[in-house]
């Protein structure tokens, strides 16, 4: 009874539970986001390498591997598989629509020649797609671009007055697109009649069935002609957003779909030498999104036959070299690799060791009379790994990193330990003569232990969860808090000058009675604001400031996921602390008889 | 006196660790103090008599061997933990020189503190009752709320003699009660402790002054950790 009145008191009439409530949530929270963005950082590479490559890799250098689609059926087939995928890489050069010159930018890409439907059952090829449907505004440049591309066609139905209003329509909805949100949708419906609304909505599919932004993506084709998905760092025009979301410039005025580019990839003969260029002009029917910064801002996928028939690795006839009026044979189609899939729970060095069987098998079921034959197993250009081999120096110095984070981790909890420790040794040494005060009047020892038990108990509790509260709301926000140092606000520089000012004079109102504490207060809270102001500035000066470089780290986002498991022990953790800190102080004060415990000072 | 005195120091003996010298306080001091007397034990600074009044009350023990307390003609110092805790809280009422009341209780918790830790003794009504009778007896009827920190020191004083009460001890132990307050307040703390005595209560109080001393109805010289009659 009288430890819980003692406990409230202490608790209500003092700034030091505030503080030590401050420190422990500070803590914990300190420990919730960097265990978590590690955890996801990691989970990351993890699941980033899975889903872009299956589980195994077979992939045979240049030349490709031929048959490759007898290997495929012959994978497929057996019940440890899931899918295999055949892939044709290679690099090229790809033209973009930008800038609005003549002159366009090219970007160097990572070609993937692949065939959609098993790639999609291998990776995550289908949830990466980055255009579900258009919005507003590229739904209206996809109308606007329709009805450019097709004036003659809509002049013929309309009379002169007509046109004129549509010109007008149209025109200035072009020139305003590029900055504001116009309705040009709704503005062309009314002004046409329905048949010639028709007409223009059949100019391309996408208008009538956005859906179909989609399945173009999936299928890499749109009316039948190859297309390109790629990257989303690919291109200039996206523009990351705080929240993660990704925004095209220009009011949607650069969003690739709807516009066209040139891949140019180089050929390599059987000896290695170099074949002229081969170019091709593909529509881009979407882009995708790996999460994984090196890949985004380089890949592309075109389908398997585009890649095939540039890389000169499409099925051709041998001609006789002395003869070349005759023809020997077919040189079938390759590919460069396929990626295979195991089913749900088999680890990836057992199925590797399947591919490796089967493989050998494929090999042997080839007529032996054959005149191109896929590498033998011996050969060193052949390999077959699991993605965690194939990706090594991917992943390497990565796990070298979650080392060195573990290292770090455990020092950091030591320190938080630490803090929390001494925090409650203080408040209990500061106490000694009020536990000599209790004992004197016949409190027992345990009487007084279950005060401050009590009482580092109510911190912990409070000041964990307000601690879990804020790692999480940190977590959550990181990827906004991040791009706001990049580019922190000038309102908050202006408003840290102004509370710099504010405190500025009230110290130096406090400061003229001559008062130390206010003036060290004031002129602490003065250089902070104004601190914190000039950084500001400063950041801004400097063009914004990036801790998490994508380009560095891999991901294109920071892991913004709360790791419950280690969040909650962090929490138990924290208040077990704030349970020992009391403890043994207290335990230790209750010891001391009464009279050295009154003469604390 | 024939009669058994209510509490009793048998040579008494107690040593102080100072870093690493040992500094006898206590030679071997025996005392005897009966019930209904007003006792003062009378000694220059460093003499020994509040390590004397802290080993009657409990608070301190005396050396291994150093002699013993008795209450009642019960041994103070072999009883258990909880025994002695009693004896503290129950049967003994301690006044310091510097009040010891807690900062963060009013006066009023700080008065109803020992009763709160007897726990069963009192209904919980009646120990408030006991609380507020005090110390409106003691004219702090008005100050039940204040923190001690808005109090006078001699308000303080008398506050703490209020908790040292609330329980209704055998003996009040007073150490040094006006040690620390002017003679115009120390007197008025002296005249509320003779007031308690007249009632019959049983008081011990330490002083170096010789005129305080004489409030008392028996006084006990200390010199040098010695009884010196």
């Amino acid at each position: 009874m009288y430890q819980t009145l003692l406990t409230t008191r202490y608790l209500t009439s003092r700034v030091i539970p505030l503080i030590a409530v401050a420190a422990v949530a500070l803590c914990v929270a300190l420990v919730i986001v960097v265990v978590s963005v590690m955890t996801g950082f990691l989970d990351m590479v993890q699941s980033a390498g899975r889903t872009l490559m299956g589980d195994v890799i077979v992939s045979y250098g240049i030349s490709g591997i031929p048959h490759y689609k007898e290997l495929q059926k012959q994978l497929e087939s057996d019940p440890n598989i899931l899918g295999a995928t055949p892939i044709v890489d290679g690099w090229g050069l790809l033209r973009m629509p930008y800038p609005d010159a003549k002159a366009k930018q090219s970007e160097t890409v990572q070609v993937w020649g692949i065939e959609p439907e098993s790639f999609a059952r291998v990776t995550d090829f289908d949830s990466s797609l980055q255009w579900k449907a258009p919005t507003n505004n590229q739904r209206d440049w996809l109308l606007l671009d329709a009805i450019k591309n097709n004036a003659d066609e809509l002049r013929t139905g309309m009379n002169d007055d007509q046109w004129n209003a549509f010109v007008e329509t149209v025109n200035n909805a072009s020139s305003t697109l590029n900055f504001a949100e116009v309705n040009l949708w709704d503005d062309i419906e009314t002004s046409v009649s329905k048949e010639q609304w028709n007409a223009i909505l059949s100019l391309d599919v996408r208008l009538a069935q956005p859906e179909l932004l989609l399945e173009q993506g999936l299928a890499l084709e749109r009316n039948g002609k190859p297309g390109i998905v790629s990257g989303l760092h690919v291109s200039d025009g996206n523009e990351r957003q705080r929240d993660g979301t990704y925004k095209v410039i220009r009011n949607d005025y650069w969003w690739l779909p709807r516009f066209e580019g040139t891949l140019t990839m180089l050929p390599v003969d059987s000896q290695g030498g170099i074949i002229e260029p081969e170019s091709i002009i593909m529509p881009f029917v979407n882009e995708f999104q790996s999460g994984v910064f090196m890949i985004d801002e380089s890949r592309i996928f075109v389908p398997i036959a585009t890649a095939q028939s540039l890389l000169h690795l499409d099925e051709a006839e041998i001609i006789d070299v002395d003869n070349p009026t005759e023809v020997k044979g077919v040189d079938p189609a390759r590919a460069t690799s396929l990626l295979i899939r195991g089913v749900e729970g088999i680890p990836v060095e057992q199925l590797r060791e399947v591919v490796r069987t089967i493989y050998d098998s494929f090999r042997a079921s080839l007529p032996t009379d054959s005149i191109v034959m896929p590498p033998p197993r011996s050969d060193p250009g052949l390999s077959i790994n699991t993605w965690e081999e194939q990706q090594r120096s991917f992943t390497g110095p990565v796990e070298k990193e979650r080392e060195l984070m573990r290292t770090l981790f455990s020092i950091v909890y030591f320190v938080v330990a630490a803090l929390i420790l001494s925090i409650f040794w203080s408040i209990v040494f500061e106490k000694t003569r009020d536990i000599g005060i209790l004992r004197s009047i016949g409190a027992s020892r345990a009487g007084i232990v279950w005060i401050f038990l009590q009482y580092s108990l109510v911190i912990g509790v409070v000041g964990s969860l307000l601690g879990l509260l804020l790692g999480w709301g940190i977590t959550k926000n990181i990827n906004a808090i991040h791009a706001s140092m990049g580019n922190p606000p000038l309102a908050i520089a202006i408003s840290a000058f102004v509370l710099a000012g504010i405190v500025g004079v009230y110290t130096f109102m406090k400061g003229r009675r001559g008062l130390m504490l206010p003036i060290v207060l004031g002129s602490i809270g003065l250089v902070s604001f104004a601190g914190i102001g000039a950084l500001i500035l400063f950041i801004r000066q400097i063009g914004g400031l990036v801790i998490w470089d994508a380009s560095v780290y891999y991901f294109a986002i920071i892991p913004n996921s709360v790791d419950w498991p280690s969040a909650l022990s962090t929490v138990g953790g924290a208040i077990l602390f704030c349970a020992l800190g009391a403890l043994i102080p207290s335990a230790k004060a209750a010891d001391t008889d009464p009279v050295k415990a009154l003469r604390h000072e | 006196m024939s009669e058994l005195p209510i509490l009793e120091g048998i040579n008494l003996k107690k040593t102080y660790q100072l870093a690493r010298v040992e500094v006898p306080v206590l030679h071997g001091a025996s005392i005897q103090i009966h019930s209904g007397q007003w006792t003062t034990i009378l000694g220059s600074s460093g003499s020994g008599k509040s390590t004397l009044l802290h080993l009657l009350g409990g608070l301190d023990r005396p050396d291994e061997g150093g002699g013993d307390v008795l209450f009642q003609g019960n041994s103070v110092w072999s009883q258990t933990n909880r025994q002695i805790n009693r004896y503290r809280n129950n049967d003994i009422g301690f006044v310091f020189q510097f009040y010891h009341l807690l900062p963060e209780l009013s006066i009023f918790e700080n008065t109803l503190l020992p009763s709160m830790l007897a726990g069963s003794k009192y209904a919980k009504a009646e120990n408030k009752t006991r609380a507020t009778m005090l110390l409106e007896q003691f004219g702090l009827g008005h100050r039940l709320s204040h923190r001690p920190r808005e109090l006078s020191g001699g308000e303080r004083q008398r506050a703490a003699i209020a908790r040292a009460l609330v329980n209704e001890p055998a003996v009040l132990l007073a150490d040094e009660p006006t040690g620390n307050l002017d003679e115009e307040t120390g007197g008025e703390i002296l005249d509320v402790l003779s007031e308690l005595h007249d009632t019959g209560l049983t008081v011990v109080m330490v002083t170096h002054n010789n005129d305080i001393a004489k409030r008392g109805n028996v006084v006990v010289n200390l010199r040098g950790g010695n009884i010196v009659e």
